[in-house]
């Protein structure tokens, strides 16, 4: 990407995250927010500035990426453009063992804990169903979404024999929320995110040559256990997301898309720019979700489905091929 | 130096064997040609020599060492492959696409390359192997915007990039218009005139006896043929490898030996008698 590109995609990002500090039930002007962060001006806007819209704002920029890059990954695995690392199951699994825990009346810790345990079945069934085959071809996309009906249907059973309090409330998980975020909670989901990202960033050239075919990877020398240390890679990211933040749909499918346009397919490039532009989109699409329908915080689910709805539509009316 | 020794190899896939009890050498600087009907193991016999496939019994050598004592990476580094393109690649551009062929020659991370000469000479080895295939005028357009003859030829570039010495190609001119065809062989000519072993599955045994020096001809997973081309292509012997009344004469401009088969004369439909009584004439005859 030329320089000038660059500088205009990094002033967006600083401004949107900006914007994003402003929006909420309460809008804050530049002005009012150079006051309290700098000057130290109302103490009480601080504190909500400080305590709650930032770590949701960091969490949005780190689920963002890491559901960007997983996306990423699964495409060239796959090498299908219209794969993210929800057509393999992670979603399915961890809204079935978060529904599970939200019906059992668990907190937080348990819901999340359900329902990484619940995708990390699905992805390591998918993982040893597809095994016989080989990995990359269809077997993984067909036993995940078979996986992911079976799950589907097993979560619509939870919600037949529970309650109406409760069915709303597992619901209300599943389109996807950040309000849960802390500062503890974030250090070590950033750490393990940041990790699994810079190991991607690491495998740029296999994830190339991957997405060329397996006689490619074969014959260049791609060895199956490093596709199979992306796929895990990926997979992972996208659980630790999913069971921190419920199912935030679109943004592993749309953002590699939208950045493969802009930068090119070479993922040496590809991977840090859509984590970058995965995290914004997700800290934008957040921020229209909590000022939209004021006091009312829009779960950001619903915003990412609107958007990527809206973007595949153009895409299509734009008569554009898939890649 | 032989390059592979096959002994009595079978292979296939999952139970269906394809190959069957295929012995033959060859060695290093040939330019061979894989010929036989659909379906006789042709490109099963290219994966098995690539590594791809691991035969069920017998002995594979690559430069007289078990085919198996070498790693992934090893292999990739002492041949190269050329594979038919998939339906739809990433659009990466031409240059992008041809320094893949430089994957297993780099190490894992790009900072432990000492210094910025291995880069150079990974850019030097792409531009080289763009110039050879003839593709440096397109470095810069999309994979995916190429036509197919032009595609075959950047990867067959990848492939140089690779490896020159050594290329096996599957159906490198399937599908190819005459233009094309002659661009690929000429490329391929050439690198063998300059040592490079090439080994080639091809389905037009006239542009096969054009250029290469043997012929295997396999059928139904036998190595049926394994001649120089002048013996491989005579009359009987090709009816015998398609089961079709061929009729052979000598290419007017290369004097090779040229094959014309026989509108409505497949010979399954004679019975499996074979022979047709005048029919196999040669025109040299």
């Amino acid at each position: 990407m030329s320089r000038m590109k660059t500088i205009a995609a990094l002033s967006a990002g600083a401004f949107l995250f900006v914007m994003s500090l402003m929006a909420g039930p309460k809008i804050y002007s530049p002005a009012e927010l150079w006051n309290m962060l700098v000057l130290g001006a109302d103490e009480r806007a601080r504190s909500v500035i400080m305590g709650l819209r930032l770590p949701r704002i960091l969490m949005a920029l780190g689920v963002g990426a890491s559901l960007s890059v997983s996306g990423a990954v699964f495409q060239a695995i796959l090498k299908n453009p219209l794969a993210d690392p929800y057509l393999i199951g992670v979603s399915s699994g961890a809204a079935c063992g978060a529904a599970a825990a939200i019906v059992l009346g668990l907190g937080y810790f348990w819901v999340a804990a359900f329902s990484f345990a619940g995708s990390l079945g699905v992805i390591s069934a998918v993982f040893l169903i597809s095994r016989r085959m080989k990995i990359g071809g269809s077997s993984l996309i067909l036993s995940g979404v078979s996986l992911g009906f079976i799950l589907s249907s097993a979560v619509l059973m939870i919600f037949f024999l529970a309650g109406p309090g409760k069915v709303h409330q597992a619901v209300m998980w599943m389109m996807g929320d950040f309000s849960a975020a802390r500062y503890d909670m974030l250090a070590y989901m950033g750490a393990f995110c940041a990790l699994l990202i810079a190991f991607v960033a690491l495998y740029a050239r296999h994830l190339d040559v991957i997405s060329m075919g397996d006689l490619y990877a074969q014959n260049l020398g791609v060895t199956p256990a490093s596709v199979r240390a992306l796929f895990w890679a990926a997979a992972l990211l996208a659980s630790i997301c999913v069971s921190l933040c419920g199912v935030i749909g679109f943004v592993g499918l749309i953002i590699p898309h939208a950045v493969r346009k802009a930068v090119g397919p070479g993922h040496s490039s590809l991977v840090p720019w859509a984590a970058a532009a995965g995290g914004v989109f997700l800290m934008a699409a957040d921020a229209v979700g909590r000022s939209v329908v004021r006091p009312y915080d829009v779960p950001v689910g619903i915003i990412t489905g609107f958007a990527g709805g809206i973007f595949f539509l153009l895409f299509v009316a734009r008569g554009r091929e898939y890649r | 130096m032989e390059i592979f020794t096959l002994e009595n190899v079978c292979a296939g896939y999952e139970g269906r064997p394809v190959l069957d009890g295929v012995t033959l050498r060859i060695v290093e600087g040939e330019f061979v040609a894989i010929i036989g009907p659909n379906g006789s193991g042709k490109s099963t016999l290219v994966k098995v020599l690539a590594g791809a496939i691991k035969p069920v019994s017998g002995m594979i050598k690559f430069r007289e060492r078990p085919l198996g004592n070498y790693g992934w990476g090893d292999l990739a580094r002492s041949f190269s492959v050329v594979h038919q393109f998939g339906p739809d690649p990433l659009p990466f551009t031409v240059r992008e696409f041809v320094s893949m062929g430089r994957f297993p020659h780099r190490g894992f991370f790009p900072a432990m390359d000492p210094g910025r000469k291995r880069e150079d000479r990974h850019r030097e080895a792409v531009e080289r192997a763009m110039a050879l295939a003839g593709v440096e005028d397109l470095a810069l357009r999309k994979i995916t915007e190429l036509s197919g003859g032009e595609r075959q030829l950047c990867a067959i570039a990848c492939a140089l990039a690779q490896n020159s010495r050594i290329i096996l190609l599957d159906e490198p001119i399937a599908s190819l218009d005459i233009r094309h065809s002659m661009t690929i062989m000429d490329v391929l000519y050439d690198l063998n005139c300059s040592g490079s072993t090439v080994i080639a599955v091809l389905h037009d045994i006239n542009i096969a006896a054009c250029y290469c020096r043997r012929m295997l001809g396999l059928k139904s997973g036998r190595l049926f043929i394994d001649d120089s081309t002048e013996g491989a292509v005579a009359y009987d012997r090709i009816e015998a490898l398609y089961d079709t009344l061929c009729v052979t004469g000598k290419d007017p401009v290369t004097s090779k030996p040229h094959v014309y088969p026989v509108p409505g004369f497949v010979k399954k439909r004679f019975g499996s008698s074979g022979g047709i009584s005048g029919g196999g004439a040669s025109t040299e005859a």
